[in-house]
Order: structure tokens, then C-alpha cells, then sequence
């Protein structure tokens, strides 16, 4: 039998542990060191710009402050985070207008930085991360979440926790988001080709 | 299991995600074997378009600039200051380009009432203390100590105001006009501009009256749930009725600003997304609101002692018993704004303005550096708000004034 195809898995997540206080607030602080990292890195890989990636984290963080999940809820923090997390960066695509911008200086800089490379190959894989950034932008939000909370290596309990959902009922929608992704990517790399 | 798998159960294997039973009949099942082998094809093409989301991927496709630039406790830095600058931004927002009422009741309270009403009989009859705002002071307080506002005790404190307050006049919407003559005629008042600025909005606020009776016991009880037991308010004040009459005001807005009417769900929308495509110091670094209005009243039993209740909400916000008794003695509260600024991130001076004294309020912050200026002539409160960092504009504005 072939080996799983993704085999990364991070620790994105376990249940909180809520203790002693009534809300998150006591916990809060270690939380927010925990899960920086991976969640600013995650909103950098799709936004590419620094300032938005940092601005978009601490808005994560803050839609976790508010939010204040009771004691007794098994709170799914990973799988919260990375949820708001990329929905923030699908919202952030859509709208922000230097993203354009970025994205031709991020195709730019690697040219520059990798001139034994061929450039051309390069930018063209450039170009298709940002096709596939706004294919994921068009989708429905809760398809485009989940293959964001997925290929970032989340594992399906996780996701499942974030979405509602039963963990297994993330391979059948996870298969059919992968589709409805596909034929957006290949509509637009179609249109950018004429 | 003896059934086939279905097309989720197949991809949930290729994912290293099928359960036990799934997996055995996999390694026995040739069929579906195939059917994965041919799924497999399809979803590789798939995961190397969405590979860059992959956290165990070099971010080498990002410009070198990209590194992370802030570590988790840089971050938790910036968010605690953040956490402050959205406490104040609102609060700018809604003393400064908004009516009082609709949107800053709890703000407009603790301001006036809290810590602004007379303790003398000046003004009015015998029976009752008038408060107009001759002054603007400024109280330095340390939010930080404020924490405990937020959530359940916040909730019930506005859940009290709400359930004991009357309105006689409810605001209405702010009217955008074309002209200050027109924001004269609905306002009742004659409005000032500066000379040679084009606003990009002026609105006016219509006017509100409120009153309401002050539950002593439904107050202490908040007091104490937020673990200030030690802070007694005073026999005299249950019962007592205060009414609160705020007279219509008119804002002039230059540069891009929040629409001073948010009321819609469309707006809102706009605003959320306005905020997540930036912090709102770069979205609105050129705004600036200049607002007047006439003073509003406030009256009060003249038995309350106000400047017990300010010794006691100065030591609320953080303030030691000896400094808040140090700065109440030095107000007069039949005539005086208190407008509390956070203590350790901002600064503020006196500047001599439109012929009177000023107070001049600045707020360094990386994300939304805000000013204001504020000052009193012939009974109409004056401020100008923005958020940036350059305050000059707000004296530009109102040394231009005719």
C-alpha cells in the first residue's frame, strides 16, 4: 500500500486544558507564545507581505481574547487559530490592494537571489502560487479553510474540531473542496494565459 | 468490512487518516487499491499547487525581506499596547465624530457623572446641582487596572445603565450637510470652520436627554464583584436622579475618515474590512475630525457628594487614595471635563488655542499614533481628533479658525 500522502502532522492543537479561572484569560499569555509562531508564519505564507502577516496575527490573537471560550468546552485552540487565521489572510487577499504589489516583488526577489536558477521557471512558479492564492479566495469560505487548515499540516481531528465537523467527514469534503480548487486554478490559469 | 471504500475514505487513506477497518480492507482489496492509485494522481497535482501553504516547506519563495521580524515576545508586546490602542481608538472615535449617547452612554457616565458632576449648589435651584463644561482636565488612569471591565463585569455594568436609564430624546442618525451654514440652521448653534480647508464630510449629531436613577446597591455589588470591596459608595447615592441633557453637535471631517454612521450592517461589513486589510492608524492616517457642541447639562441632587464619587472612580482606574484625593481637591466639578488619558502612553500639554487655554493629547503608538485638542470658548466644547502622528494639523485647524 502506498505511504500517506502528506505525512507531516504538527502540533497544531490539543483540547485546552481550561484550569482554575473561568475563561482563557489566566492562560492566555502562554497560549499566545505557543501558537505565534505558527500562526504568523501560516498567514505569511499566503499573504507574503511581513506587516500584514504580523497585523493579521495579532488580529487572530484578539478575535481569541474576545472570544473567551467557557471552562468545560473542549476548545480546539490550534484549530481555532488556524481558522480565523486563514480566513483573516482569504479576507486580506480579496481586499488589500498592495497585495498585487508584494506579490511581484516576492517574484522579483527570488529572481534576484537565485540568478544560477533558471528564472523563468521561477517566476512561472510564482505566478502560480498566486493563482492558486485567488482560487482559494473564490471558493465558498468553509471549503477554502479547509484545505488551507490541511496542506498547512493539520491533522483531520483537528480540523474537524476547528469546523464542527466529524473527522470523518474531512476526507469526502476535503476530496470535493480539492476539486472545486482545481477547476477555479485551472479557469484562471486559462485566463492568464490569454 | 467486505464493502468497497467510498472516494472520501480513500482519500482520508492517502492522508494517512483511514481508520483500522478501512485500512485492512485496503491491503486486501486489489479494487480499491486501483481506484486509490488513480485518486492519488489527482490529488499530488493538487497538493503541489497548494504546497507553499505547507509549514514544512522552506518559505524560500518569499522575498528575503519576509523573515519573521517579530519574536513571540515582541509580539505579545505589541498586542498589549494594541490592546490598549483599540480600548481608546472606539472611545476617540465616539466622543470625537459621534453622538454621545448612541454610542458612548457608559463613556458619557463615567465622564460626567462619575467624575464630573457639581458637588456645589451653583448654578441651579435649590434642589439641584447643574453641571455645564466651562474646563477640559485630563486624569492620567491606568487602564491596565481596567481589565477586570471587560467581560462578565462589563456586561453588567452595562446591563444596570441600561435597565435604569430613561430616554426623553433619543438621538437620531447624524445628518451629513453640505455646508456649515446648513450644519448652523439644524444645530442650533453657529458653527465654526477653518478657513481655506475643504472638509471631506460635515455631519450633524442630533441632540439627546437621558435620565436615570442610581441603584446604590446594584452599583456596590459590581464594585465589589470586581474585587474592589474596599471602594464605598456612599448611602446618599441610592436613589438619586441625575438627567442628562446633550445639546446637537456638528463634526467636520478632513481626509479619509470612519463614517461617523455605523449603524448599518453594510457599514459594519466596510469597517471589518477596512480594519483586517490594515491597522485603522495606516487606514485613516489622514483623517482628522473637527467637532463642536455646545455643553451638555447635567443635573443631580444636591445632596451628592460628586467629589466623594470622583475620589472613588479615580481609585477604580488605579489611582492611590492619597493622589486621588490630591487631584480632586484641585478640581472644580460644578464646571470641568474630565477626559482620562492612559497613563504610561500618553502625554499631554496646555497650548494656547483659539484664544483660551488647550489641552493638547498625543499618543506615540507604532500602529495608531492619535492626537487630540481640545478646549472650551463661550460655552461650546471644541475638539479636534485624528489618528496619525502629526498633531500640528489640530492646531493648523483651529488657529485658522474665523
Amino acid at each position: 500500500m502506498d505511504e500517506p500522502l502528506r505525512r507531516e502532522s504538527h502540533a497544531v492543537s490539543h483540547p485546552m486544558k481550561l484550569r482554575k479561572s473561568n475563561n482563557i484569560s489566566n492562560d492566555f499569555e502562554g497560549l499566545f507564545h505557543e501558537y505565534w509562531a505558527s500562526i504568523q508564519r501560516l498567514l505569511l505564507r499566503m499573504v507574503v507581505d511581513p506587516a500584514e502577516a504580523e497585523d493579521l496575527a495579532l488580529e487572530t490573537f484578539f478575535r481569541l481574547y474576545k472570544y473567551r471560550p467557557a471552562a468545560d468546552e473542549q476548545f480546539n485552540i490550534g484549530g481555532w487559530l488556524h481558522r480565523v487565521a486563514a480566513n483573516l489572510a482569504l479576507q486580506s487577499i480579496r481586499s488589500f490592494k498592495r497585495r498585487e504589489q508584494y506579490e511581484l516583488k516576492a517574484g522579483k526577489d527570488a529572481l534576484e537571489e537565485s540568478s544560477e536558477n533558471q528564472p523563468s521557471e521561477i517566476f512561472s512558479e510564482e505566478e502560480n502560487r498566486s493563482i492558486a492564492r485567488l482560487a482559494l479566495t473564490q471558493m465558498n469560505a468553509r471549503q477554502a479553510e479547509l484545505l488551507v487548515m490541511r496542506y498547512s499540516g493539520m491533522a483531520y481531528k483537528d480540523i474537524a474540531a476547528a469546523l464542527s465537523l466529524s473527522p470523518t467527514s474531512i476526507g469526502p469534503l476535503l476530496l470535493r473542496a480539492e476539486r472545486e480548487f482545481e477547476k477555479r486554478y485551472r479557469a484562471l490559469t486559462q485566463e492568464a494565459e490569454r | 468490512m467486505n464493502k468497497h471504500l467510498n472516494e472520501g475514505q480513500l482519500r482520508a487513506a492517502l492522508d494517512g487518516e483511514l481508520d483500522s477497518e478501512g485500512l485492512a480492507h485496503l491491503e486486501a482489496c486489489s479494487d480499491c487499491r486501483a481506484r486509490q492509485k488513480t485518486l492519488q494522481t489527482q490529488v499530488e497535482r493538487i497538493a503541489d499547487q497548494l504546497t507553499f501553504l505547507s509549514s514544512s516547506v522552506k518559505d524560500s519563495h518569499l522575498p528575503a525581506s519576509s523573515a519573521l521580524r517579530l519574536n513571540s515576545a515582541q509580539a505579545w508586546r505589541r498586542f498589549n499596547q494594541q490592546k490598549l490602542n483599540r480600548k481608546e481608538i472606539p472611545m476617540y472615535k465616539k466622543i470625537f465624530s459621534t453622538p454621545l449617547v448612541r454610542y458612548g452612554l457608559p463613556i458619557v457616565l463615567a465622564l460626567t457623572v462619575i467624575l464630573a458632576v457639581p458637588s456645589v449648589r451653583a448654578f441651579a435651584s435649590e434642589f439641584l446641582n447643574l453641571f455645564r463644561v466651562q474646563q477640559v482636565r485630563v486624569v492620567p488612569v491606568d487602564f491596565t487596572g481596567m481589565q477586570q471591565l471587560d467581560g462578565v463585569v462589563g456586561s453588567d455594568i452595562s446591563q444596570l445603565i441600561s435597565e435604569s436609564i430613561t430616554m426623553q430624546k433619543e438621538p437620531g442618525d447624524p445628518v451629513n450637510v453640505a455646508s456649515t451654514d446648513e450644519a448652523s440652521q439644524l444645530a442650533g448653534f453657529t458653527v465654526r470652520a477653518p478657513e481655506g480647508a475643504t472638509p471631506s464630510r460635515i455631519s450633524v449629531m442630533s441632540g439627546a436627554s437621558f435620565s436615570f436613577t442610581i441603584d446604590r446597591a446594584k452599583a456596590q455589588a459590581l464594585l465589589n464583584e470586581a474585587g474592589r470591596s474596599d471602594l464605598v459608595l456612599p448611602e446618599e447615592l441610592d436613589g438619586a436622579d441625575v438627567s442628562v441633557q446633550i445639546p446637537s453637535g456638528v463634526s467636520i471631517a478632513f481626509g479619509n475618515c470612519p463614517e461617523p454612521s455605523n449603524e448599518s450592517e453594510a457599514e459594519r461589513e466596510r469597517q471589518r474590512e477596512l480594519e483586517t486589510s490594515g491597522s485603522p492608524g495606516r487606514v485613516y492616517a489622514n483623517c482628522v475630525i473637527f467637532s463642536q457642541i455646545p455643553s451638555p447639562e447635567v443635573s443631580a441632587p444636591a445632596s451628592l457628594d460628586i467629589a466623594k464619587l470622583a475620589q472613588i472612580g479615580l481609585e477604580f482606574t488605579g489611582m492611590s487614595t492619597e493622589e486621588a484625593a490630591q487631584f480632586t481637591s484641585t478640581v472644580d466639578w460644578t464646571s470641568t471635563l474630565i477626559v482620562p488619558i492612559p497613563r504610561n502612553a500618553a502625554s499631554y500639554q496646555q497650548v494656547a488655542v483659539d484664544g483660551v487655554t488647550g489641552t493638547l493629547i498625543e499618543r506615540p503608538s507604532d500602529d495608531a499614533p492619535q492626537f487630540a485638542l481640545l478646549w472650551v470658548k463661550d460655552g461650546i466644547l471644541y475638539t479636534i481628533g485624528g489618528l496619525g502622528s502629526n498633531s500640528q494639523k489640530a492646531l493648523e485647524i483651529a488657529n485658522s479658525l474665523p
